[in-house]
């Protein structure tokens, strides 16, 4: 199983109003704060972002996604965003421009048979700074196309100033009819999420997905963990 | 557990629980985290925040966590205790050079408001290892039987083995699901 992430820029070609950046006029405009009532009622994945990089005032980061089969225990999927200390040079944020909209979204790519799993565990790490943080809360929300398939709505509450933090999610997979199933094989990439973090029911983070079950004729469960770095910054 | 907060529960559709695990640092609390869950246990190092695992078992859902147990982080724990039905409070047998420092930490938290309500665990854990002391005298260093405020229960358990895990977790959803889903 391989692993594309391209940045929000790169989103666009083939995906014309899906997800395109705020236009300048918009940024103009004050948005105003969205909740998670205002996700909750959404019927179809965000056109762009709803929130700028810079809305994240708390230095919440991302440091691993995972998914695994609980079934055989095996990891489907991993990408690690490498620590100081992991010997591999970063260059530091500020030393050069970077697109804002880098490391706000991933491209999954999976096998039909990531479609046949029974229970999956999907797990995420992230990194707070110098606040606290306080009611912490993600919603994510699973489209394919404008067919809603999946909310996880989950409040982290407390996060300790400096903590490093885990949440696995262990769930069922929604029983999907064969024809929509078929669907998604035969429509990379139009399977896609959003998710949104809030702190005190104000937005503060947004990230995007898109998930392609297209993917080669090798088992699913042949990837092997650490072997994509997401790296935010680099390009 | 007040009329209200059952309601609350009954109003659920899921039935759903809260479990917080707590104890010193070091004492193996993610460990039978990831155990519990299937997960490899080899590479664990000092959980530095929480990890939380969402779970369904026998038909409930439970939204684990463990908060790490260093000193620094303690003062922290108050923030998790809110909605709490169960905790899980996690001893390391072999460290007898702290089970005083334990056993205070332990009876501070059952003195909480907001965990009066909850059913306390202990796990008396690592009875793998040599000089492990048995859950019975870990019962009595830590004092269990002054305890009437909480239903608890002791289970010495591995967590590297995975002996006893699940029946300290059964006992313990037995006990929060006849108090607080009794009247289904």
């Amino acid at each position: 199983m391989s692993l594309v992430r391209k940045n929000g820029a790169d989103l666009i070609p083939g995906q014309e109003g899906i997800c395109v950046e705020q236009e300048d006029g918009e940024k103009e405009n004050q948005p105003s704060v969205i909740t998670p009532d205002d996700v909750l009622k959404m019927t179809r994945i965000s056109d762009g972002f709803l929130c700028p990089p810079e809305a994240n005032i708390y230095d919440i980061d991302f440091t691993r996604f995972k998914i695994r089969d609980l079934e055989t225990g095996t990891v489907l999927f991993e990408i690690a965003k490498p620590q100081p200390g992991d010997n591999i040079e970063v260059p530091s944020d500020d030393e050069e421009p970077v697109d804002p909209n880098a490391g706000r979204f991933i491209r999954y790519e999976f096998t039909p048979n990531f479609l046949k799993l029974k229970a999956v565990g999907s797990t995420v790490e992230f990194r707070v700074g110098a606040q606290p943080v306080n009611k912490f809360r993600m919603i994510e929300r699973h489209f394919f196309r404008d067919k809603h398939l999946k909310t996880f709505d989950f409040e982290f509450g407390f996060c300790i100033p400096f903590s490093s933090n885990t949440c696995e999610h262990i769930y069922e997979f929604p029983p999907l009819a064969p024809d929509l199933s078929q669907d998604m094989i035969d429509h990379p990439f139009e399977t896609r999420s959003d998710s949104f973090y809030f702190v005190d029911n104000r937005l503060i983070m947004h990230n995007k997905a898109d998930y392609a079950y297209n993917g080669g004729l090798t088992s699913s469960a042949s990837a092997s963990a650490g072997d994509s770095h997401l790296k935010e910054g680099d390009s | 557990m007040g009329l209200l907060t059952v309601l609350k529960k009954l109003k659920q559709k899921e039935k759903e629980m809260r479990l917080l695990m707590l104890g010193l640092d070091n004492a193996g609390k993610t460990t039978i985290l990831k155990r519990f869950n299937g997960e490899d246990i080899d590479t664990i190092s000092p959980t530095l925040g929480f990890n939380i695992k969402t779970l369904e078992h026998r038909g409930f859902k439970l939204n684990v966590w463990d908060v790490g147990g260093q000193k620094s982080l303690r003062s922290y724990w108050r923030n998790y205790f809110e909605c709490t039905d169960g905790l899980i409070w996690v001893v390391d047998s072999a460290d007898k050079r702290r089970l005083l420092d334990c056993k205070k930490e332990l009876h501070q938290l059952l003195e909480e408001e907001r965990l009066a309500g909850a059913t306390l665990l202990v796990f008396a854990n690592k009875q793998d290892l040599p000089g492990a002391l048995s859950f019975e005298e870990i019962r009595d260093v830590l004092d269990l039987t002054s305890i009437k405020t909480h239903h608890w229960q002791i289970v010495g358990c591995s967590a590297v083995t995975g002996s006893h895990l699940l029946e300290g977790i059964d006992w313990l959803i037995d006990d929060i699901s006849a108090r607080i889903f009794a009247l289904d």
